[in-house]
Parts: C-alpha cells; structure tokens; sequence
C-alpha cells in the first residue's frame, strides 16, 4: 500500500503539489488524471525518490520514503514518459544493460529478459537497432524495460503517448496482464480518459496541485451520472478541473 | 552490494559507452579521424618553419661555359654548403635561352659561369679581369635570400681565388719555410652558431611532427567533450538519467560509468596518434615522431590530461541544458584554451607576453609535459608538476559536477 500524507512540494516558491492525501491499495492500478502542469509527475518523480519532497510523509509497502528510498527503489519500478533507454543500442543490449543495473546476473537475467521480451512482443526485433523501432515497438521496449525487476509497484507515466492504436490496446492489454498475473500495483497517468476508464481500479484527478477527486472507479463513474448526466469520465474531468486553457509557462 | 556485483554492473556501464561511441559516426570523427588528418596536414604544411635551424635547399639553374677546372671545383664547393643544388643545364645555352628555362621551370636563381672563369680564378689569360659569374634573380626572392646566395657565392669565389694565389707562390713559400697547408683556405665554416632562447636554458626545438602529434592529441582528448555531453544530455532529456536515478544507482556509478569509459577511449586516441606519427607521416613525406624512452612519463602524462578532459567535460555536460550549449560551449573552451596554449600556433614563436599568457592553458600543461617525453627525453619527474596540475584541475572540476548533481537531485 502507497499511503501520501500532506505531501507539499514547491519550485521556486511556486507551490506545484498542495498538501496531498491519498492511499492506494496494493494489487490496484490507479489512474491518475490532470491536466498539464498539474502536478501529476511531481508526484510520480517523488514517489520513485528522483525528487525531494518539501514535507508530508510518504510511505510504501510499510517503508517510509526519506529512511528507505533504496530498498523502495529496488521493489519499484518507473517507466518514464519520454523513451528512456539507448536508441544507438539494440532492444537486446538495452534490457541487458538495464537488468544489470538491477542487480540481475545469469540465469536470473535471462529469465527475466524473456519475460520482458514476451511482454514486450519484441522476439523478432531484439538485434536491432532500437532507433530503427516503430514508435509502438519503442513504447513497448520502454515498458518492458521496467518490468526487469519484477516491481511490486509500477509507474507508468503516460505510456501509450504517441502510438498507434494496435499498440495502445496492446499495451493496456498489458497492464491489466501484469496486474493480474503479478499481483503488481500500477499507478497509472494518461491524458486519454478512455484508457483510464478501461484499466483503472482506483481513480484520482488532481488539478493545481492539489487532490480534488479520489475513489474506486465506479464510484466516481456514478458521480459523473450524477454531476453531468451520463457516466462520462472526461466531462466529469471538465466539470472539475475547468475547460480553461492549462499552457504551461 | 559485493565487488562482484558492482564489478558486473561497471562492465555493462562500459560496454553500453563503448557501443555507443563506436556507433556514434561524429564522435569517431572528431575523436580519431579529425585529429589524425590534422597531424597529416599540420605536420606536412608546417614542415618548412619548423625546420628553419636545419638544412634548406635552393634550387639553382646553371649553365658552366667554362671548361678549367676550377669551375667544377667552385661548383662542389658551393654544393657542400647543402643548402644549394645546382641543375646544369647544356654548356653551349645562351644567355636568352637561360632566362626563359628559368620562368618556364619556375627556377628563382640561375647561375651563368663564363667561360673565364678559370682564367679569372688563376689570374691567367685574356679575360682574367672580366666578371667570371652573372647571377639571374627572380624578383620576387625575398632579399635576404638573394644576400645569401650573393654571399655564398663571393665567399667561395674568394677562397678559390686564395687557394689559386698560394699555389702560384708555393715556391716563394717554400723559400721562406712556411708550409702552404696553413695558408689554405678552410673547407668548413669557422663558426659555431648557438640559439639563444628567453631565460637563457636551452631549449630543443620540436620538428613539426613532434609539435604537431601531441598538440592535436592533446586536442583531440579534451574534445572528449562532444560524445560525453551529447550522451550525457540525451540521457538527462530521454529520461533515461531519471530513470537510472530511480534505479538507485549511485551519482558515483554514473559519474564513474562516464570516466573509465572515455580514459579507455583517450588512451587509445593517445596509441592512435602517435602511431600515426611514427608511421603514417613518414610515409607522406614527413620525418617520424620519436617517442622518447619512458613509458611511466608517458602514461602518466596521458592519465592526468584525460582526467582533466573528462572532468571539464562533465562539468559542461551537467551545467548544459541542451546538447547544441555544451557542444558549443566546449568547443568555443577548446578552440580558445587551444590556440592559447600553443597547439596551433607553437609557443616559440609567439611574443613573451603571450607565451606567459599560455602558461594559464591546461591544454599547454598537457603539451608541455608531451614534449618533456617525445622532445627532451624527459621521464616521470620531468611530467610530474604538469601532472599534478592537470589531475589538481580534474579534482575540482568533478567535485564541482558532483555538487551540480546533487544540487539537481534535491530539487
């Protein structure tokens, strides 16, 4: 369980999250929604102990963040939004080099990069160059990269950004594979509310850097009913967060 | 974590630094390529002024009417000086016909030796007080260099005519007792020339090939700073450093896994150079680079050159935001610290005030301490201070980009 209390964080004295409070359960896959600059990464780069919060505690599986963050960074994993790896090297090179940084040798690494290469779907592209990928092939090899470890917790920011439809449902297909089989709880951030709609358990909005919405996702599907007429999780998303331009500055 | 692990981890980090150089097309060229053509041409371009305290050769047309011997004598003379070579051309060419087989064959100098030569040299004959040579110039030859050959020929015009003059009185010698030996004319120059640099000590002078294979090498390895930024950035922007930092991979293994990786690639640029030194540039022409006889002065020197290559490098690397800034920004430091520090204009020839000036330039540390090993025949104690000042700027360079990264860390 991933348990948030007051969390705040500023850059600059630009406050980006304000005194967050959230829990997610274990097993779950939690969507996280928010428009641009909303702080949805913040929270994703202090979560995977890549940023200093300001204060707040944070706790993960029992683990208190600031006197844990190694052993919470092993159990972990983070698939970034951009295309985290090496486009010079091969997708074979990429996951060797990825699981050695895990700690992972012989056979232990063999294993797991099969099974990172079957999620991926990338059994006939290993020895090739990744940045002669599809973009859908290089979202895939992004994803499977975090998978090596075989995280209790995954983040996934944003990973079907940019591909084609094939390979977005191949991907959620996915998610709900490794959420199933694994047990492994998935906190999830996308711009796309259908997809949220379609792998989430748990959903939370967070807009200005605070936390406006938090719940199962039915519940919040019968709260959008309520607040917009019909169980539509981006009108509700509208309704909360403003239609107002959000244009980073 | 145990040796093992963290060994297997720094070999991964290495192979994954090597794949990426090899398979980085630019960064081959400006590590091994650019530097090597620059060693060939530099070297072959700058041949002549480095040779300045060496032999010179003026090609000279001549044409010889006369037929004593003295003639053939004043021309072996003049050859032995190896700074002239006389091209003789048919015995019965006139005047006109000289002139225009000096323009067409692009002769700055021909000589005519008139047929009384002899007789002018022995003081016999008709002709004996006519002029015996007539020099054609090409206007543009700079004076001095018609002064020396004027000179040259005078000189040995005159020694010719004194070894004549004895020989007409060996008798009225003989008579006096005085051997005719010590009268001669000598055949080498009576004086002993010496170079005088500032400071007073003397100092050997590097042969362009010696000036140019470590001032490119030395180039070369503080452009180390291309492939490091570019890698280095793209790892910042692609998220790949991010998601390294969430792997809890230490600031120390990232700074580590950039080090080692690039000392490799430096000490093979340092291989690669001065083979091409040894090797190639003789075959193009030029003389081979000697390499002095001590390993220890030269690896030590290379080490702490590379070091302090790699550190600048991170340090621009890490303060960068974009890979075009850091590119620029350790090109513009090299190309200044660079020409500052000797490497492409040699600091023998640059006034006082600038080669005080270039003492401030570590890449003039790192020259300095390649000719102390290729030039002066130097070892480790002669490389040491430059050494350490070298290895004392890598110091604070990494400490600096340590302090970048954990500042970044925190924010």
């Amino acid at each position: 369980m991933i348990k948030i209390e007051h969390l705040c964080k500023s850059y600059d004295k630009k406050p980006v999250l304000k005194d967050v409070t959230i829990s997610i359960q274990s097993g779950s896959i939690m969507g996280l929604l928010g428009p641009n600059g909303a702080g949805k990464t913040t929270l994703l780069s202090i979560l995977i102990g890549v940023i200093r919060k300001d204060s707040g505690s944070i706790t993960v599986n029992g683990m208190d963040l600031d006197h844990e963050i190694g052993a919470i960074q092993t159990r972990c994993s983070y698939v970034p939004q951009t295309l985290a790896f090496y486009p010079r090297l091969t997708a074979r090179e990429n996951l060797e080099y990825f699981g050695a940084l895990r700690d992972l040798k012989g056979k232990k690494l063999k294993e797991s990069m099969e099974f990172c290469i079957d999620i991926g779907s990338i059994q006939d592209f290993l020895n090739k160059r990744v940045d002669k990928f599809s973009g859908g092939m290089k979202r895939r090899l992004n994803m499977a990269i975090g998978l090596l470890n075989d995280p209790e917790i995954l983040y996934l920011d944003e990973p079907t950004l940019g591909v084609d439809a094939q390979s977005r449902n191949y991907i959620l297909k996915t998610i709900k594979k490794i959420n199933s089989e694994r047990k492994t709880t998935i906190i999830y951030t996308s711009h796309y509310m259908d997809e949220i709609e379609q792998v989430s358990d748990e959903i939370a909005i967070i807009d200005e850097g605070k936390l406006i919405l938090h719940g199962a996702k039915q519940d919040i599907l019968t709260r959008a009913d309520t607040l917009c007429g019909h169980r539509n999780l981006e009108e509700l998303f509208l309704k909360l967060t403003n239609i107002r331009l959000r244009d980073e500055n | 974590m145990t040796v093992s692990s963290t060994m297997i981890k720094l070999l991964y980090i290495l192979k994954k630094e090597f794949l990426l150089i090899i398979r980085d097309v630019h960064a081959v060229t400006v590590l091994f390529i650019l530097p090597a053509v620059f060693i060939l041409i530099m070297t072959l371009a700058m041949k002549d002024l480095f040779e300045l305290h060496s032999s010179v050769v003026i090609d000279i047309l001549a044409v010889n009417h006369d037929s004593g011997k003295r003639s053939v004598a004043f021309l072996k003379a003049m050859e032995e000086h190896n700074t002239f070579r006389f091209h003789l051309i048919e015995k019965d060419t006139v005047t006109e016909s000289v002139k225009e087989q000096m323009l067409s064959r692009d002769y700055k100098f021909a000589l005519i030796i008139k047929n009384n030569f002899s007789a002018f040299v022995n003081k016999k004959g008709k002709e004996k007080e006519k002029n015996p040579l007539e020099l054609l110039v090409n206007p543009t030859v700079p004076v001095q260099t018609q002064l020396v050959l004027k000179s040259t020929l005078d000189g040995e015009l005159s020694k010719l005519r004194w070894d004549a003059f004895i020989g007409r009185i060996d008798k009225l010698l003989a008579f006096a007792g005085i051997d005719k030996k010590d009268l001669k004319a000598d055949k080498l120059s009576p004086i002993d020339v010496q170079y005088v640099y500032k400071g007073g000590h003397y100092s050997k002078m590097p042969s362009a090939v010696q000036q140019s294979v470590p001032a490119w090498l030395v180039f070369s390895m503080f452009f180390i700073v291309i492939p490091i930024s570019n890698t280095f950035i793209s790892e910042r922007d692609q998220g790949t450093f991010m998601r390294l930092r969430s792997m809890n991979v230490p600031n120390s293994y990232l700074i580590l896994g950039k080090m080692i990786p690039y000392l490799l690639i430096n000490a093979v640029q340092v291989i690669f150079m001065i083979a091409i030194g040894v090797y190639v540039v003789p075959l193009c022409g030029g003389t081979a680079l000697t390499i002095g006889d001590s390993l220890g002065g030269l690896i030590l020197i290379a080490s702490a050159v590379s070091f302090s290559a790699i550190s600048v490098a991170l340090l621009i690397a890490s303060i960068a935001r974009t890979t075009e800034q850091a590119t620029t920004i350790g090109a513009v430091l090299n190309i200044i610290f660079g020409a500052l520090g000797g490497l492409m204009v040699p600091k023998f020839v640059m006034p006082v005030f600038m080669q005080n000036l270039a003492n401030f330039s570590p890449m003039s540390w790192g020259l300095e301490g390649f000719l102390d090993i290729f030039l002066r025949n130097g070892g480790v104690s002669d490389v040491l201070p430059k050494s350490l000042s070298l290895l004392a700027l890598g110091l604070v360079m990494l400490g600096m980009t340590l302090i970048v990264l954990r500042r970044q860390r925190k924010v």
